[in-house]
């Protein structure tokens, strides 16, 4: 299942340059779905990876992070209303070995927290005993391969008013990144910086 | 004691009351009855029963959706409540089916083309009712805080404390959400729906556990369990946009593209195309249906004589709405040519329309619509000044008569009466000329006024 996922990247229109010390690829598929990743330039680990669908009605919808934080600020006025600041912030951030969710600006003790896996829903869900925070969340990596959910492989710790979720990687899924990354190391980026423009 | 009171009543009433007062505000709808007959009065209405008569006729072919680009035209003098028919039209037809209304001189303006400013028009008047998937966010409201700042100009700020069964978050508010909060008078129990997308905030209740605090709660206070789960969800809404919202949506330039095309307010006519084979498209697989619904051009002589042939051409399309204009001219020259046309409209276009028309209003009936207009406009008014009052509307004009019942009011209550009496409105109509007797004034003192040396040779050439 990892392979018709890796062969629907290999199949994307790909766009890809370095900038502020990340390499930016930018994959656009045959429906117009557009993604972005972003990894870094030592280390290779994902930093952002993001999704833009079109809407019902046509034009360009907004990003959604898949992992990664929203850079651009919210304008209040254009929105409406946003989530205050002092609320818990879900932000997923991987390693090499783990998916990894952290949700910052939870102050209760670690007691309060249960992370149960539903596979027949494919989901994980996070809730509170004080009824302050819930939250329902899938893993788009082991949906597009088809890989069920599985509770042993969660593990998750509590500091600093953080939430830190990690699920271990299934093996098919580390290999199948693996041969991604050799995959990208083939790929030619445009450097930032002034556009090659030589006139003939 | 009582002042007190009286001051809070007052200020209820000022946030009730956002909607003002206009000229054809107490206009309800079209005041037919089942069989389409007309009621003498009824919705606002006052007589013109045939042209109401006439006009429920057109709301069914509307509300049945199927003819496409009917053109109906409503003449008559001025003051015979065409625009009045026309707004009760709009609202017989409810919020759903789109009507947009403008004058004729609205579509001439630089920033673009007559023909554009009437296709847009056109666009807007059709709608798609189509499935979409939204963000919304449902909850039940712990806390509503908003803060006016302390030098009492500026933003305020607000914040919306929303919880589930499993969860509680907090909103920052933005200065539209803090009106449309305070406009639908949301506060702590309450159940809310809000549509991130368009921000339209809908009250589902109050919770169960707030059914105990009794209150002043209306017969009608619905009581709803606490939803569950997350506060934000995806929902499957159906909801209407008009054509050009949705043009608007795919011809907004992208990025530094926007720099050179330049904003112009005009849509690309591939633009249009792409998306009505879209919507087309749609429409058989089931996804989307049409809503065909009004365009109402009011002053329709103000049009020339090349959007008069768009129109034609216009009508003909099968995505084009029903057109319904109004004009209180008679055999006029149509703008732009030399000729002359009944209405000022080309006789190949009128040879399109069906016409209603509208007659002058009788003693009864002037009597009737100022009674209402006084309603409308709270003012309480003897039987006697109503009196006085329809013999100036019949000798000059039902708007003259209409304006003097705000006038007479106010001196009404300077002299601190409890009601408009003959002698108000005798005051007022010796402080306000009508037209005719400015007319008179003019002709008596002509030689007085200026440049008047020159003037009488052109004007008899003329």
């Amino acid at each position: 299942m990892a392979d018709i996922w890796l062969g629907k990247l290999q199949s994307a229109q790909k766009t890809c340059l370095i900038q502020d010390g990340r390499r930016k690829i930018h994959f656009t598929f045959p429906d117009a779905t557009e993604m972005a990743e972003e990894y870094d330039t030592k280390t290779n680990d994902l930093i952002v990876r993001k999704w833009r669908k079109k809407g019902t009605l046509g034009g360009a919808g907004r990003w959604e992070m898949e992992i990664g934080e929203q850079s651009v600020p919210i304008n209040l006025e254009v929105e409406g209303l946003m989530e205050s600041s002092l609320n818990p912030i879900f932000v997923r951030k991987d390693t090499k070995t783990h998916f990894q969710w952290r949700i910052r600006n939870l102050p209760y003790p670690i007691d309060t927290y249960k992370v149960a896996a539903k596979p027949e829903e494919r989901q994980i869900v996070i809730s509170t005993t004080n009824k302050k925070y819930y939250k329902k969340f899938n893993i788009p990596d082991l949906d597009r391969c088809q890989v069920q959910i599985d509770q042993s492989a969660i593990e998750f710790a509590h500091a600093n008013n953080t939430l830190i979720i990690s699920y271990k990687k299934p093996p098919q899924i580390v290999d199948m990144e693996k041969r991604f990354q050799q995959e990208l190391k083939k790929m030619k980026a445009s450097n930032d910086g002034d556009v090659d423009c030589t006139p003939s | 004691m009582a002042a007190p009171t009286a001051e809070k009543v007052q200020e209820i009433r000022e946030v009730t009351r956002i909607e003002r007062i206009g000229a054809h505000s107490h206009i309800r709808g079209l005041g037919l009855d089942d069989a389409l007959e007309a009621r003498q009065v009824s919705q606002g209405m006052v007589g013109q029963v045939k042209a109401r008569k006439a006009a429920g006729v057109i709301l069914e072919i509307i509300k049945d959706g199927k003819i496409a680009g009917r053109g109906i035209l409503i003449a008559g003098q001025p003051g015979t409540g065409k625009t009045a028919i026309a707004m009760g039209m709009a609202q017989a037809l409810g919020t759903d089916t789109p009507f947009t209304s403008i004058a004729g001189s609205e579509i001439f303006s630089l920033e673009m083309s007559k023909t554009e400013a009437l296709t847009q028009a056109f666009r807007k008047s059709i709608g798609v009712r189509i499935k979409e998937e939204t963000e919304i966010i449902e909850g039940e409201i712990v806390e509503v805080q908003i803060d006016r700042p302390a030098t009492g100009t500026g933003a305020k700020v607000g914040k919306l404390t929303l919880k589930t069964t499993e969860m509680e978050t907090i909103y920052q508010l933005g200065q539209k959400m803090i009106e449309s909060l305070t406009k639908e008078k949301a506060q702590a129990g309450d159940i809310v729906t809000i549509d991130k997308a368009t921000g339209k905030i809908t009250k589902l209740g109050r919770s169960f556990t707030r059914a105990r605090d009794y209150d002043a709660m209306g017969a009608q206070t619905k009581f709803v369990q606490c939803p569950e789960g997350e506060l934000q969800k995806r929902k499957e809404v159906v909801h209407t946009v008009t054509l050009h919202e949705i043009d608007v949506i795919n011809s907004r330039t992208q990025g530094f593209l926007a720099l050179f095309s330049g904003d112009t307010g005009e849509i690309k006519s591939e633009v249009r195309e792409q998306i009505n084979s879209k919507v087309a498209e749609w429409r058989e697989e089931g996804k989307a249906e049409i809503v065909p619904g009004v365009l109402f051009i009011d002053e329709v002589h103000m049009l020339d004589i090349e959007c008069f042939s768009f129109l034609n051409r216009a009508l003909e399309s099968d995505m084009a709405p029903i057109l319904i204009m109004a004009t209180n001219r008679g055999i006029t020259r149509i703008r732009g040519t030399q000729y002359t046309s009944p209405h000022g409209i080309p006789i190949d276009l009128l040879d399109r329309l069906v016409i209603i028309s509208t007659s002058p209003y009788e003693e009864k009936e002037i009597k009737q619509i100022l009674r209402i207009r006084c309603e409308e406009e709270d003012v309480e008014m003897s039987d006697d000044a109503l009196t006085v009052l329809t013999r100036i509307g019949m000798e000059t004009s039902l708007r003259y008569a209409i304006q003097l019942i705000t006038a007479s009011s106010l001196v009404c209550r300077k002299r601190k009466g409890s009601e408009v009496d003959v002698e108000d409105i005798k005051r007022v109509y010796s402080l306000f000329l009508d037209e005719s007797r400015s007319t008179q004034f003019l002709k008596e003192y002509q030689q007085e006024f200026m440049f008047n040396e020159m003037v009488p040779d052109e004007m008899e050439t003329s």
